[in-house]
């Protein structure tokens, strides 16, 4: 339970550091753009880099709160049934095997295959393969999270859904 | 070989979504299913994270988080209700006259929010007690709500039309904001006239005149809110800047009224707003992922290319594909949020009508106006969802009331997909 939350809110922090970054290091290109006459070259590359960021980091996030868009007839129509429990778990476990089979293992081979090519990106000039860890990090979240609501459903607790 | 891999592909997705796995991790599991049948599991899972983590490279797909962020500053900031003001002294006094403030006010923060479910929230939240005390039926006022709230996907600046030129393969993002004035502009209109004519029937009040000098005063109220669609389109297509940038423009230009001008929305208030922001995002992103590992499947699978065969082997005339693949469409729709929806038809359709001669900026107006029905249906219709939340009420009850709104989306949709022109007249005014 408590990990839980320590994982929660240092995740909240982290991704509204990188969307406020994201919006200032944007702002700042148009205003070098415009203002400075002289494009920055480096800010093109880093927002990509943060919107990949935070989506990705944002996707685990919203896998542990149950925000992702689902079609919920039927575990609504189970619900506080037997039934109903087992499928929640049953989803559970297939989001957990995701995370594991394509983000985790697919992730960190990713940024394996991208180190060993020492790819750099075009601008920065930073290995593309540190960019890509966020993939098995934000699998490590999913699956963390995934396990977590699995446990909390097998022992009779409601995830509580919460709106964006 | 080919028919397995279809077959794995659609009956595992269908299953994974009726078990209620979410959309994203549905086409994700379904996708990395469908490689496993023939390609080896390494580099099967390698693949699909690297479409993954490529899909979501795109300086253009960064307009999108922008956009939401600048519809949360406006939710918060005192916008909405200012833009209810101003339809409200313009139409309020027409019989029927809410159910017009709604749709208008709908339009005008569509627009500038791009996201169909801000405006549903924002106005709903407002207009449904309104109408409801005036006298209004509360089906009727969320029915109108929620169509009315599908008209900002097609008045720019609109994040649907991003993704769509991001699955179309960069089709002009200003040439299809241009685009979508008419159509939707149409859509709005179209859904005043059934507004106006239920009104009419159960004697709906009527409102009283507001004064010209009251009507002027509400204008320059809304003015701020309205000049900011002035910045972003004039900007874009003037081509003073990107998309992208345009969106980072509009939340500065929105954080800098609801927090220095309209003094609603507190520093503190900003990182909820951010973190909401954030989720929002993610849930796109976590689609789009996906959903470019699904069409890379679908091309390795030849699934383009088959289904193009096929419908041309229905029929070699334009019209009668078009029907064909609205209809898939619609259907498609009753059961695939938007985004995904672009994301996976667009790389299919889209072949088979520009070689048949329709401009890729008509089809993607087509598109989402089509999708748009599908938004306000049951099972799936996320915009009819927060409707019906915003005004506490069944989605059963609402059912009755949309049905003529239906129609009259399904009519402008038939109209939009045989008149080009309504699409592409603007933009080739601008020259795009």
């Amino acid at each position: 339970m408590k990990l839980r939350s320590i994982i929660d809110k240092t995740l909240y922090w982290v991704l509204v550091s990188l969307m406020a970054l994201m919006v200032i290091n944007v702002l700042w290109q148009v205003a070098s753009r415009f203002l400075l006459q002289s494009p920055s070259s480096f800010t093109d590359e880093l927002s990509r880099f943060l919107l990949m960021w935070v989506g990705l980091l944002g996707a685990g996030y919203a896998t542990g709160n149950k925000m992702h868009l689902a079609i919920d007839l039927l575990p609504n129509h189970l619900q506080g049934k037997t039934s109903g429990t087992r499928l929640n778990m049953l989803v559970n476990i297939l989001v957990a095997l995701f995370a594991i089979l394509v983000l985790i293992w697919g992730g960190a081979n990713l940024v394996y295959i991208t180190l060993v090519l020492e790819q750099p990106s075009a601008a920065l000039g930073i290995p593309l393969g540190y960019v890509y860890t966020v993939i098995p990090l934000s699998g490590v979240l999913t699956l963390y999270y995934s396990i977590h609501n699995l446990i909390l459903e097998a022992k009779g607790q409601v995830v509580s859904t919460n709106d964006a | 070989m080919e028919y397995l891999e279809i077959i794995v592909l659609v009956v595992s997705f269908l299953v994974l979504l009726i078990i209620g796995v979410p959309i994203a991790y549905s086409i994700g599991i379904s996708v990395i299913l469908t490689m496993l049948v023939s390609i080896a599991p390494e580099a099967a899972v390698t693949t699909l994270a690297q479409r993954i983590a490529t899909g979501l490279d795109s300086f253009a797909l960064l307009a999108i988080p922008f956009f939401v962020l600048a519809g949360q500053l406006m939710n918060r900031g005192g916008i909405a209700e200012r833009l209810i003001n101003f339809a409200k002294g313009l139409l309020g006094s027409l019989p029927g006259g809410l159910a017009y403030v709604n749709i208008l006010a709908s339009m005008l923060f569509g627009a500038i929010s791009g996201s169909a479910a801000a405006a549903a929230s924002a106005i709903g939240g407002i207009m449904n007690p309104r109408m409801v005390k005036e006298g209004y039926s509360k089906p009727f006022s969320a029915s109108i709500n929620i169509t009315a709230a599908t008209t900002g996907l097609i008045i720019p600046p609109s994040n649907i039309l991003i993704v769509y030129s991001l699955a179309s393969g960069g089709v002009s993002i200003s040439a299809l904001f241009l685009a979508g004035y008419i159509p939707g502009t149409l859509l709005g209109l179209s859904l005043m006239i059934v507004a106006g004519v239920v009104s009419y029937r159960k004697k709906y009040p009527v409102g009283e005149r507001t004064p010209f000098k009251v009507v002027f005063k509400q204008f320059l109220d809304a003015l701020p809110s309205l000049f900011l669609l002035v910045v972003v389109i004039g900007g874009i297509v003037a081509g003073i800047f990107t998309a992208t940038e345009a969106s980072a423009i509009a939340v500065l230009y929105t954080l800098i009224l609801s927090m220095g001008v309209y003094k609603q929305v507190k520093v503190k208030d900003l990182p909820a707003i951010l973190m909401s922001t954030v989720s929002m995002t993610a849930i796109i992103m976590l689609l789009i992922g996906t959903s470019m590992g699904m069409s890379w499947v679908m091309s390795y699978a030849n699934i383009p290319q088959q289904v193009s065969a096929s419908l041309l082997g229905l029929s070699d005339n334009i019209f009668v594909i078009l029907i064909i693949i609205n209809f898939i469409l619609l259907f498609v729709g009753i059961f695939m949020d938007m985004t995904p929806a672009v994301l996976i038809f667009t790389p299919i359709f889209l072949p088979v009508v520009t070689a048949m001669g329709v401009d890729p900026v008509h089809f993607g107006i087509v598109m989402v106006l089509n999708l748009c029905i599908g938004l306000c249906t049951p099972p799936v219709g996320s915009v009819l969802f927060i409707g019906c939340s915003v005004a506490k009420i069944s989605i059963a009850k609402v059912i009755k009331p949309l049905i003529p709104l239906f129609i009259v989306m399904m009519l402008v949709l038939v109209i939009v997909t045989y008149i080009p022109e309504l699409s592409l007249w603007l933009p080739s005014l601008f020259g795009l």
